[in-house]
């Protein structure tokens, strides 16, 4: 009984931590600059292609992810320039430019690589032994390439110029603009950021999993749920709790029924957290 | 800015209303027409685009009317395909195609007033919604997918053609295309006709005093919410209803049906045919997805990307759709983009 608890709570763990790196890119488009990017999902994907991709000319696997998702912030930083910085201030229609996005960038994904299913070779086999369970040696390092990610964010937002910059911005856009702040070149810093962090971690997360041209759409969900329960612009404490109740409780209902049982009751328990706490489980309702 | 705004939209809509009557009737007649005319593949395809065009009307009145997006719409047709589906399967009194028809919307109804009891009594924003309608899509296919002892599973459910029957005992088989074709004709106009009543009627001038400036209208003393779930109900109980009437039509259902790629071909439709006019969501169903039938054929690789990049297009350009690109007058003619979807 015990181990299979301390089993759950590993996996639980291990499942919060990829479903955090999955979300981070999301979380700070979404939650600095408040564009909810449909494309993530694509981004994901095309993080993961791209990196099959440069594997199979010969580089090794921490290069390939390096180059994928540097790939996927040049394509973010196109979108963005040619499209989203005209739409700012809608929203709505920048959702659905995003969800376009998303349309043809899979569309392009099909043509270009093809309908097969694709696998990279685990970049790091072999497991560790923690006593009561042997945990798979890659993604105890992608929990710990994850917390590495979320500590650099965290040093970079509160510790230096561009943090302050960017939290001005989320603050009080119309002053920091005043106090002469370029509002456009930073939007656009942010959104290169999250794009490249979303193609990060497709390429980190695909030696997990078969690569197909919808492998970012489970994530794309997964990832509003984790962002929206944790809160809207908690882009650490947030997106970490909110993976963990996501994560964790698809892991612990997946013990007792099927994996779409699962998803399909942390989805609804996601709705109902949501009634309750709209702007999520971090932040009052008073504030706005 | 907002009432010169939505003076525009009153006098593009009366604009529209009588010429779209005019249209309406024109495409009625043709479509009455056309058996005569042609037969095989045609007339068995066209009414399955015709429910297509009933589920892209629900979004329609969703989308357009009351400014909610759901991405989940063929969700909801799926639902309908798989309980017309297990109707025949399980009953075995009476018509089991007329339980699926009461039942069907039903489901799609309630379901709709839970999530839209969670989450606009809520006052979530409306992005939230639209995320949420998505969960609503990838649930059904797996859902559709994995409890393969009722629906199949990935092979689908084989879906028997209903035939009509009347009190007396007589019963009138729809087997064959032509008669169908008619069958489905007839309930596509009368939704047809219903969301033309119900959004001239008081429901639906609150919808659009909601899409305009959901404050005001809280203020002036309607429960916006009950609105909007109402709304959604409405919307969810036609794409259910839509989806029964297709199962019986198709014979078979399967999972995709319920995907997100095909719940974004219809927000895609009526993105093309505008958001504001039925009839246009409907048409533009009906020819859109018979190009792709057509051109899937010859170019299955592009065809996808094409659709993909006429919706970036029409969501920047176009923001009425075609029909809002008709309706435009030449005096307000400054096409305005609003504030939200």
């Amino acid at each position: 009984m015990l181990s299979t608890t301390i089993s759950v709570l590993i996996d639980a763990t291990l499942l919060t931590f990829t479903l955090a790196l999955a979300s981070l890119g999301l979380a700070i488009i979404f939650g600095l600059i408040g564009v909810i990017n449909m494309g993530h999902g694509a981004m994901l994907t095309l993080g993961a292609y791209f990196t099959w991709w440069t594997m199979e000319a010969g580089f090794p696997f921490a290069a390939a992810a390096i180059i994928a998702a540097t790939c996927v912030a040049i394509i973010g930083l196109a979108l963005e320039h040619f499209i989203i910085r005209h739409f700012y201030d809608k929203p709505f229609e920048t959702l659905l430019i995003t969800w376009g996005f998303f349309l043809v960038t899979t569309e392009v994904i099909k043509i270009a690589f093809g309908t097969d299913i694709h696998n990279i070779p685990n970049p790091l086999p072999g497991s560790f032994d923690l006593g009561v369970q042997q945990v798979p040696a890659y993604r105890m390092l992608l929990a710990i390439i994850t917390l590495g990610l979320f500590l650099a964010i965290g040093f970079v937002f509160y510790r230096t110029t561009i943090g302050i910059k960017v939290r001005a911005l989320t603050q009080n856009r119309e002053m920091a603009s005043l106090l002469g702040l370029d509002i456009g070149r930073t939007y656009k810093l942010v959104f290169v950021t999250g794009s490249f962090l979303a193609g990060l971690a497709g390429a980190l997360i695909c030696p997990m999993l078969s690569i197909d041209p919808y492998i970012g759409m489970v994530f794309l969900v997964r990832a509003f749920f984790v962002v929206i329960v944790g809160g809207i612009g908690q882009i650490l404490g947030g997106t970490l709790i909110g993976s963990f109740l996501i994560g964790g409780s698809e892991t612990l209902f997946a013990l007792f029924s099927t994996q779409t049982f699962a998803q399909t009751v942390v989805f609804a328990l996601a709705i109902i957290v949501l009634r309750f706490r709209p702007l999520g489980v971090l932040t009052s309702a008073t504030r706005t | 800015m907002s009432a010169l705004q939505s003076t525009t939209a009153l006098q593009t809509a009366r604009r529209l209303g009588v010429s779209e009557s005019g249209l309406a009737i024109v495409a009625l007649v043709g479509f009455a027409l056309l058996p005569i005319f042609v037969s095989g593949y045609t007339i068995y395809i066209l009414p399955q685009y015709m429910l297509y065009g009933v589920m892209a009307m629900s979004l329609a009145l969703l989308w357009g009317y009351s400014g909610i997006l759901s991405i989940g719409q063929a969700g909801f047709f799926a639902i309908g395909g798989y309980i017309i589906g297990l109707s025949f399967k399980w009953i075995d009194f009476g018509n089991p195609a007329y339980i699926a028809f009461v039942v069907a919307p039903c489901v799609g109804a309630a379901l709709a007033g839970v999530l839209g009891y969670f989450l606009f009594r809520a006052g979530v924003r409306a992005a939230y919604f639209v995320l949420v309608t998505l969960a609503v899509s990838i649930i059904v296919e797996q859902v559709a997918v994995s409890q393969s002892q009722w629906t199949g599973g990935w092979n689908g459910m084989y879906v028997p053609r209903m035939s009509l029957t009347l009190g007396t005992g007589t019963e009138i088989s729809l087997f064959d295309d032509g008669p169908i074709y008619y069958f489905v004709l007839v309930v596509v106009v009368a939704i047809y006709i219903l969301l033309r009543w119900l959004v001239t009627s008081k429901f639906g001038k609150v919808l659009l005093g909601i899409r305009e400036n959901e404050d005001r209208v809280i203020s002036l003393g309607f429960d916006a919410s009950l609105y909007k779930t109402a709304a959604f109900m409405m919307s969810g109980a036609l794409a259910t209803l839509a989806g029964a009437l297709y199962g019986t039509h198709a014979g078979f259902v399967s999972p995709s049906l319920g995907g997100v790629l095909f719940s974004t071909e219809v927000v895609v439709w009526v993105a093309i045919g505008g958001r504001n006019s039925f009839l246009g969501a409907l048409l533009a169903t009906i020819v859109v997805a018979s190009l792709s039938n057509y051109l899937s054929a010859i170019a299955p690789r592009y065809w996808q990307l094409v659709i993909g990049v006429v919706f970036i297009v029409v969501i920047i350009h176009f923001r009425g759709g075609i029909a809002g690109a008709l309706g435009r007058s030449g005096a307000f003619g400054k096409h305005k983009r609003g504030q939200d979807g």
